[in-house]
């Protein structure tokens, strides 16, 4: 389609989002500078147009996950040459990074929700703890012996709950969350070991007992190999035809949509990169002795989490009311928005997301959760920095569940890409060093990119 | 009189004439932000003055003293040991690092901001400086590795402050990623061992192993007092009476004079504690180096914020901000070197540390980012504000004596770590709240 569309573009008089009438488009290219806070889908109507209006939006700061999907590349190939014999890129190790990744890509979609706010939650790490130490106290047997799935209800409701004190007491008292979650991290850390039962203790999932069995598989189970493909098959036609069929609706009824080019190429996309994860997967990565094949569970379930989270934080009034207060707490007030009820929900729909990222990290560790599982205060930074480097922004109203899922799956290659290297002493610093670097460099892209689009006034 | 209250056009700043005086108990809220010592003119009028402003939530260090009262009180009963002069001496040297950290946090505090790299500033100071008298090692002279290591903690305070105040970073991002990056660095300086200070033989290890650990004899600690009292005393009456001489506002004498005595009082009970000997076998008695080095430490930072025109600028930038830039405050360069400044006392608690400590491990490295938590919540139980530009030094120290405090009663009744932790985040949330809860009824603030 050429720029001569003043009958086939939508009708403006019924979008009121986005400004979308033919002076607008044909406006596009001669002032770059008024076009770039429109999204492009808004506008464009080529897929051509499409990709020159992405290119100015990247251009001028908004440049979604393009950035770590770059750094992803880079990081992959940098360990696979200097790893000893370049093994970064084994199908073996890069399901075992998924499984490594899986906590931080949780932890840091349930960070996006309260920094979408621009807040901050760094009890997010000992909830999460407790909430794992919770679902596998109550399936043990002797014990409890509770079925897995209310283990795992109950395991979420609790840390929902503690999550929402936290957001009472920073939504209505008005305290600075850093504070009112630093204190949460002490009290939940303490908590955490006392449900434990003492410092030394530890809790395990005996996996010849169905219960415990269905929790322990959630990280280390796999879905054989045809399943696997079959339920590919399932998922790409099932996102495929929803996406394709709205994008129809939409165009049927004039409101803006993607060209159809768009669309295909997504649904493209998604089959190429679902049949890359398979065919990975369904290579043997056991020994010699044992066949280990197909896709581990784990990759439906962080795919769910990413899928629930989109859907509420794009779909739903909730999530549009996240946004709103994120960009402008003051506006989204007078426009009705009851604030301390968006926020407390946030913090305690944060923390509930949260506890199932600590119930997979346990099934990762091989279903024994001890003190020594993992560091809440080292996760709670990896869940910060992974959400971050993703492309959710600290000041609010920016980011998106997918940002945190490719943020954890970045801090989780860099963390395995270390160990993989014989460096002796230096593992453990780098292991520090490297997620406190890029988490510097994400968060002064961040500043830096703001500043160029005059949001921030911060003196 | 109510016509008075209405009229707040003459002076923005401080409202200081005969007829506010004589206001004063009739119009407890207009005086309220008005501090005592601007207007009263007798012990008793200033008494009041400060009544009505505890009363209007501008409280300063009376909730933290009641706190250390309750805390010692409530313990006492507990375990009657608590008070005896040994424990007390344990807990003044427990105390020690909380109430340097948490100097150091509130010089960020002040600004608004917040500093979570101080814990793993002083882990990596412990480590750099141990490792730079070591004789198999660098064998340095002692007071050369001091002087480096502290130099190299204001660089990294620097480079810390440089990110928040010229990039404008969210400093608790910074010191975020700081504190990652430094854990990182100390196990690298660290070397995979341990690393001690506590083989007497070597001059330079031992002088830093009585860092901590030494005393002064009784007989010195006494005569420190006396030193110490005079030169404080003697410059709080010069200076009233100076100020009262020229005119300007001063708080009468009796109170001065009242200020000199409770000083030497808590001076004299201090030392008294401290000479006792608190050995089980030999005699140890004396008041603890270290104590001496916090009171250094506080005089210093007390000086620097209340005295000076940078102090003044840091109060400014943390009232309001945009006010201190229109008013020509550099506010890079006063971020900059409070970041400086914390990361500085950091180092030196840093020093103490490694004292403390004898042997640094990396599981000591790891333990110490968890301070930052004690330092947060000692400024804050202390009275400082979390939202900048309310707080003084002596803040830190008392509250940095109610979390020792905590920590050593609890621990003396048999209480496990983790329920230690559950009390000291209770008692920070509470300081929050209380801090929240008296801004909001203060005049002008959101």
């Amino acid at each position: 389609m050429g720029p001569d569309r003043g009958d086939s573009g939508p009708d403006p008089g019924g979008t009121r989002a986005g400004v979308t009438d033919a002076t607008t488009v044909a406006d596009l290219t001669a002032a770059p500078e008024a076009a770039a806070d429109v999204p492009p889908e808004l506008v464009a109507q080529s897929l051509i147009q499409y990709l020159r209006a992405w290119w100015l939006k990247v251009r001028s700061g908004d440049s979604g996950i393009l950035p770590v999907l770059l750094a992803m590349v880079v990081v992959a190939v940098t360990f696979q040459i200097i790893t000893p014999e370049h093994s970064f890129l084994r199908p073996s190790n890069l399901v075992y990074i998924f499984g490594l990744s899986t906590v931080y890509m949780v932890l840091a979609i349930a960070e996006t929700v309260v920094l979408l706010l621009a807040e901050i939650d760094l009890s997010v790490g000992a909830v999460a703890l407790i909430g794992g130490v919770i679902a596998f106290k109550l399936v043990q047997q002797p014990g409890p012996h509770w079925p897995w799935w209310a283990a795992i209800l109950a395991a979420l409701v609790s840390c929902g709950v503690f999550g929402s004190l936290a957001g009472t007491l920073t939504a209505r008292l008005k305290i600075p969350s850093f504070v009112v979650t630093l204190a949460g991290f002490l009290l939940f850390s303490g908590i955490l070991i006392i449900v434990l039962g003492g410092a030394d203790a530890s809790v395990n999932l005996n996996s010849s007992e169905f219960n415990q069995r269905v929790i322990y598989d959630l990280v280390q189970g796999v879905i054989p190999p045809v399943a696997s493909w079959i339920l590919l098959a399932v998922v790409v036609g099932a996102v495929g035809t929803d996406l394709w069929l709205r994008a129809a609706r939409r165009r049927r009824q004039g409101l803006v949509a993607p060209p159809k080019s768009v669309t295909a190429i997504r649904i493209a996309l998604l089959a190429l990169v679902g049949v890359a994860v398979v065919a990975v997967c369904n290579v043997n990565r056991g020994t010699t002795l044992v066949t280990v094949r197909g896709v581990p569970w784990v990759i439906p379930i962080v795919l769910v989490v990413l899928g629930v989270w989109t859907l509420v934080l794009a779909r739903t009034r909730f999530g549009r009311y996240l946004y709103a207060i994120g960009g402008n707490p003051e506006a989204a007030r007078r426009a009705g928005v009851s604030l301390a009820g968006i926020r407390t929900w946030a913090f305690a729909l944060c923390s509930a997301t949260a506890g199932l990222g600590g119930i997979l990290l346990g099934s990762f560790f091989f279903g024994e959760y001890s003190t020594n599982t993992a560091d809440p205060g080292q996760l709670v930074l990896y869940a910060i920095a992974a959400a971050v480097i993703g492309g959710v922004s600290l000041f609010g109203g920016r980011g998106k569940a997918l940002h945190g899922v490719l943020g954890g799956l970045l801090i989780g290659g860099i963390a395995y890409g270390v160990s993989l290297l014989n460096l002796g002493n230096l593992t453990t610093p780098l292991e520090y060093i490297l997620p406190g670097a890029v988490l510097l460099v994400a968060v002064g892209v961040d500043v830096l990119s703001r500043r160029g689009t005059g949001s921030v006034t911060r003196v | 009189m109510s016509d008075l209250t209405a009229d707040p056009s003459g002076t923005p700043a401080g409202v200081t004439d005969a007829t506010t005086v004589a206001d004063l108990t009739a119009a407890p809220e207009a005086a309220a932000d008005v501090p005592p010592e601007l207007v009263a003119q007798s012990l008793g009028q200033y008494l009041r003055a400060w009544w009505v402003r505890v009363r209007g939530g501008n409280s300063g260090v009376l909730p933290v003293v009641l706190a250390i009262v309750v805390v010692a009180i409530s313990f006492q009963i507990a375990n009657p040991k608590f008070l005896s002069a040994q424990n007390l001496v344990n807990l003044f040297e427990q105390s020690s690092i909380y109430m340097l950290l948490a100097i150091a946090e509130i010089f960020a505090l002040l600004l608004a901001e917040i500093d979570l790299s101080v814990g793993l500033v002083m882990g990596l100071s412990s480590v750099v400086v141990a490792e730079l008298v070591q004789p198999a090692g660098a064998n340095w002279p002692w007071w050369a590795a001091i002087i480096v290591t502290l130099l190299a903690c204001c660089a990294i305070g620097a480079m810390q402050g440089s990110l928040v105040a010229r990039l404008r970073m969210p400093s608790f991002i910074v010191t975020l990623g700081g504190l990652l990056i430094l854990e990182g660095v100390a196990i690298i300086v660290l070397g995979g061992t341990l690393v001690g200070i506590g083989n007497s033989q070597y001059k330079n290890e031992l002088v830093l192993y009585d860092i901590f650990w030494g005393a002064f004899t009784p007989v010195v600690s006494w005569i420190l007092l006396a030193v110490v009292v005079g030169a404080t005393g003697t410059g709080l009456w010069l200076r009233d009476a100076r100020k009262r001489r020229h005119g300007l506002e001063a708080p009468p004498r009796s109170l001065t004079a009242m200020k000199i005595v409770l000083m030497a009082v808590a001076g004299i009970a201090l030392v008294a504690i401290c000479n006792v000997n608190r050995a089980h076998v030999g005699t140890i008695e004396g008041v603890p180096y270290i104590i001496l080095i916090v009171l250094v430490v506080l005089g210093a930072s007390t000086v620097l914020l209340q005295r000076t025109r940078f102090g003044r600028y840091v109060y400014a930038i943390g009232g309001n901000p945009e006010a201190a830039r229109r008013a020509g405050v550099s506010l890079p360069g006063i971020r900059t070197w409070c970041f400086v400044a914390s990361a500085l006392i950091s180092g030196i608690a840093g020093v103490l540390f490694a004292s403390w400590q004898v042997s640094l491990t990396t599981n000591i490295i790891k333990a110490a980012n968890s301070y930052v938590l004690l330092a947060v919540a000692a400024a804050v139980i202390g009275g400082t504000s979390l939202f900048g530009g309310r707080g003084k030094t002596i803040h830190g120290v008392l509250g940095g004596l109610v979390i020792g405090g905590i920590y050593n009663g609890l621990y003396l009744l048999g209480v496990s770590s983790q329920w230690i932790d559950v009390v000291v985040a209770a008692v920070l949330l509470a300081a929050a709240v209380i801090d929240v809860l008296s801004r909001r009824g203060a005049p002008g603030r959101a």
